[in-house]
């Protein structure tokens, strides 16, 4: 048998394993992005199935109105607030909310940052030039301003903010998603590529998008806590939903703020809340870099 | 009617700092069943040379002359949607590194499936069949298996034969290789130089072979050319070469090559200084500061390829080295040949 025979009959005795099952072996093995998991985990199950936990709907009134609303205790894990609806059940819905925030508002930033990072990256010249100038304008500017001055434009609701939100984080990825594009447009692999004649997109398409995509995905990741804070902030601010029976965590702190001495739960869970899913999204973009950063392959 | 012939190609780098002259006229013929080498140190541009010909330079370099005849269309002229017919179907060409020419979160059977779906219009079928039936050709075991493995599943030398198998997928007439052989083990070596040669032989393909190893060119091609500074110094068949060089840079390398029959107190002769600035190209011949035979016309006067002893010997020197000037060298170890 030949030494490359070998080497093959040896390569073939493992286990298949691929790029992508590579990065999750690593990323299970990995104790705090497993924590993330978990936090992430249990949010989830909360919003899904809100109405089947949840003691009582949302807006139900089911103990007395109140200016110095109950604490925890009496039925209430979380106590009430001040029109007597169960806190627990408004934050288990607000989960809801709070994640598709998430989901929704970095989707949006996702797919206008990806395309201009892309053609910015490829296109390169005067394109690049525009793009990113537009985009350095953008990051000049603190962007909760920004959403501000969006949500103030389109008016306030669920959806305006989102979309604000969703603005700001463009620039993120498109300048991640050019760098790593940058880095990648004169590997050897596309030079190949290109010499068994591949034409343009297919080359960004299938060639080159697929080998930067993987810091833009844990940038998403992390961007997303970043979303739920910012649009709990902008509620807080008072540019949330109108509807005041939304149980929008931010909105619920903002709407209970100036009860801090009296009804101190009314701002603490849904701050906890706030944070520990923050903190679980992070904790899983983190296992994810490390997963997958090039830099850290073996 | 040779298949390809280049005649005084031209390949500059226009970059903010300077100008770079990185081929400055080269020509040669390649024929079907041919294999040539073209020789020369880092630097020198025989990698731009064929990447010029395939019209895939990077950004800053442009072809600013001659001609690249393809049959009786000049590759120089085509439109980039012309050529991308060319490339991979008609052409093909193999890179130095394997480990980083294949797409890495790719599978080796999709990208060689990609090929055949471009050029050859083959449907999933068929394109899966002629994979593995390639794969099988350039000696990789288990064919059928590996198909959905990932490029860091293979080692070196079976990079290089997927990359192979890829730049062969369309029966191209002629095949580039650039260096194919650097980035291996030198076991590896031998095993892909004699399946490129046993390609040449079977399927008739022209072969050029990019290399800065002499041993390599020895064991496989028929005809060399040796380049130094973007332009080619000497050319003539290989045995021809190396049993007579005539220009003192090509002296220069086979004294600098290691050989085995060597006794252990003969020290390597290297050549001195460094390749020229290609930023700067002034008048007479690139090689004269490095050249123990230069005269005050070799720095004056640029020499052009000139016949010498035989028609196939081509020297661009004006003090050519005679045999005696060579007597020391011998031919080098031949790596190649099997």
């Amino acid at each position: 048998m030949s030494i490359a025979e070998a080497q093959a009959a040896e390569l073939s005795l493992e286990r298949p394993s691929g790029l992508w099952r590579d990065a999750f072996d690593r990323f299970r093995r990995n104790p705090a992005a497993l924590v993330g998991v978990s936090l992430v985990l249990i949010f989830t199950i909360a919003a899904i199935f809100a109405p089947q936990i949840a003691p009582h709907p949302p807006n139900q009134q089911v103990g007395p109105l109140s200016t110095n609303p109950a604490g925890p205790g009496g039925g209430h894990v979380m106590g009430l607030d001040e029109q007597g609806r169960d806190l627990f059940s408004r934050l288990l819905y607000g989960a809801r909310l709070s994640l598709l925030v998430g989901i929704v508002s970095v989707g949006i930033g996702l797919a206008i940052g990806l395309v201009f990072g892309a053609l910015a990256g490829y296109v390169g010249g005067w394109v690049d030039t525009v793009v990113m100038r537009v985009m350095d304008l953008m990051l000049s500017i603190p962007s909760l301003l920004v959403a501000i001055g969006l949500v103030t434009l389109l008016g306030r609701g669920m959806v305006q903010i989102m979309f604000a939100v969703g603005v700001t984080t463009v620039p993120i990825f498109a300048r991640l998603l050019r760098g790593s594009i940058l880095g990648q447009r004169e590997a050897d692999y596309v030079l190949a590529a290109r010499s068994v004649g591949v034409p343009g997109r297919r080359l960004l398409l299938g060639h080159i998008l697929p080998n930067s995509i993987a810091p833009v995905i844990v940038q998403a990741t992390l961007t997303m806590a970043t979303a739920i804070i910012e649009v709990a902030g902008l509620s807080f601010l008072g540019l949330g939903p109108g509807d005041p029976s939304l149980p929008e965590w931010g909105k619920i702190m903002a709407d209970n703020a100036n009860r801090l001495e009296s009804a101190a739960h009314l701002v603490l869970f849904p701050g906890f809340a706030i944070v520990l899913t923050t903190i679980g999204i992070n904790l899983i973009g983190d296992g994810l870099r490390e997963a997958i950063d090039p830099k850290l392959k073996s | 009617m040779p298949l390809l012939s280049v005649r005084d190609l031209e390949v500059r780098f226009f970059t903010r700092r300077a100008t770079i002259h990185a081929v400055n006229g080269i020509s040669f013929d390649l024929d079907a069943g041919q294999t040539l080498g073209i020789v020369g140190e880092s630097g020198c541009g025989k990698s731009v040379s064929s990447l010029a010909i395939l019209g895939i330079l990077p950004k800053a370099g442009r072809v600013t002359g001659g001609r690249v005849m393809f049959g009786d269309r000049d590759l120089l002229t085509l439109k980039d949607s012309a050529l991308r017919e060319i490339r991979g179907r008609d052409i093909g060409m193999v890179f130095q590194d394997p480990m980083t020419s294949l797409n890495p979160v790719l599978k080796i059977g999709r990208q060689i499936t990609e090929v055949l779906f471009k050029h050859l219009r083959m449907d999933k079928h068929d394109a899966i069949r002629e994979a593995i039936a390639l794969l099988e050709r350039v000696g990789i075991p288990n064919a059928s298996d590996r198909l959905d493995d990932y490029p860091h599943q293979f080692s070196g030398g079976m990079r290089q034969r997927v990359m192979i198998a890829m730049a062969i997928a369309c029966r191209p007439q002629i095949l580039i290789a650039d260096e194919p052989t650097t980035a291996l083990d030198v076991t590896i070596q031998a095993q892909i130089l004699d399946l490129l040669k046993g390609l040449v032989e079977e399927e008739g393909m022209g072969l050029i072979l990019i290399t800065h190893d002499l041993g390599v060119v020895a064991g496989v091609c028929e005809r060399t050319h040796v380049m130094y500074a973007g332009r080619f110094v000497e050319a003539a068949p290989t045995d021809l070469l190396y049993h007579h060089p005539r220009h003192p840079y090509t002296l220069g390398l086979l004294r600098s090559v290691p050989r085995l029959d060597a006794s252990q107190k003969e020290k390597l002769i290297p050549i001195p200084g460094a390749p020229p600035d290609l930023t700067v190209l002034g008048a007479g011949c690139s090689f004269a500061p490095r050249c123990p035979y230069a005269t005050d016309r070799s720095r004056e006067v640029t020499p052009v390829l000139e016949e010498i002893d035989d028609p196939s010997h081509l020297v661009a020197c004006w003090n050519p080295v005679s045999d005696a000037d060579a007597s020391a060298v011998a031919v080098p170890v031949e790596r190649g040949r099997s």
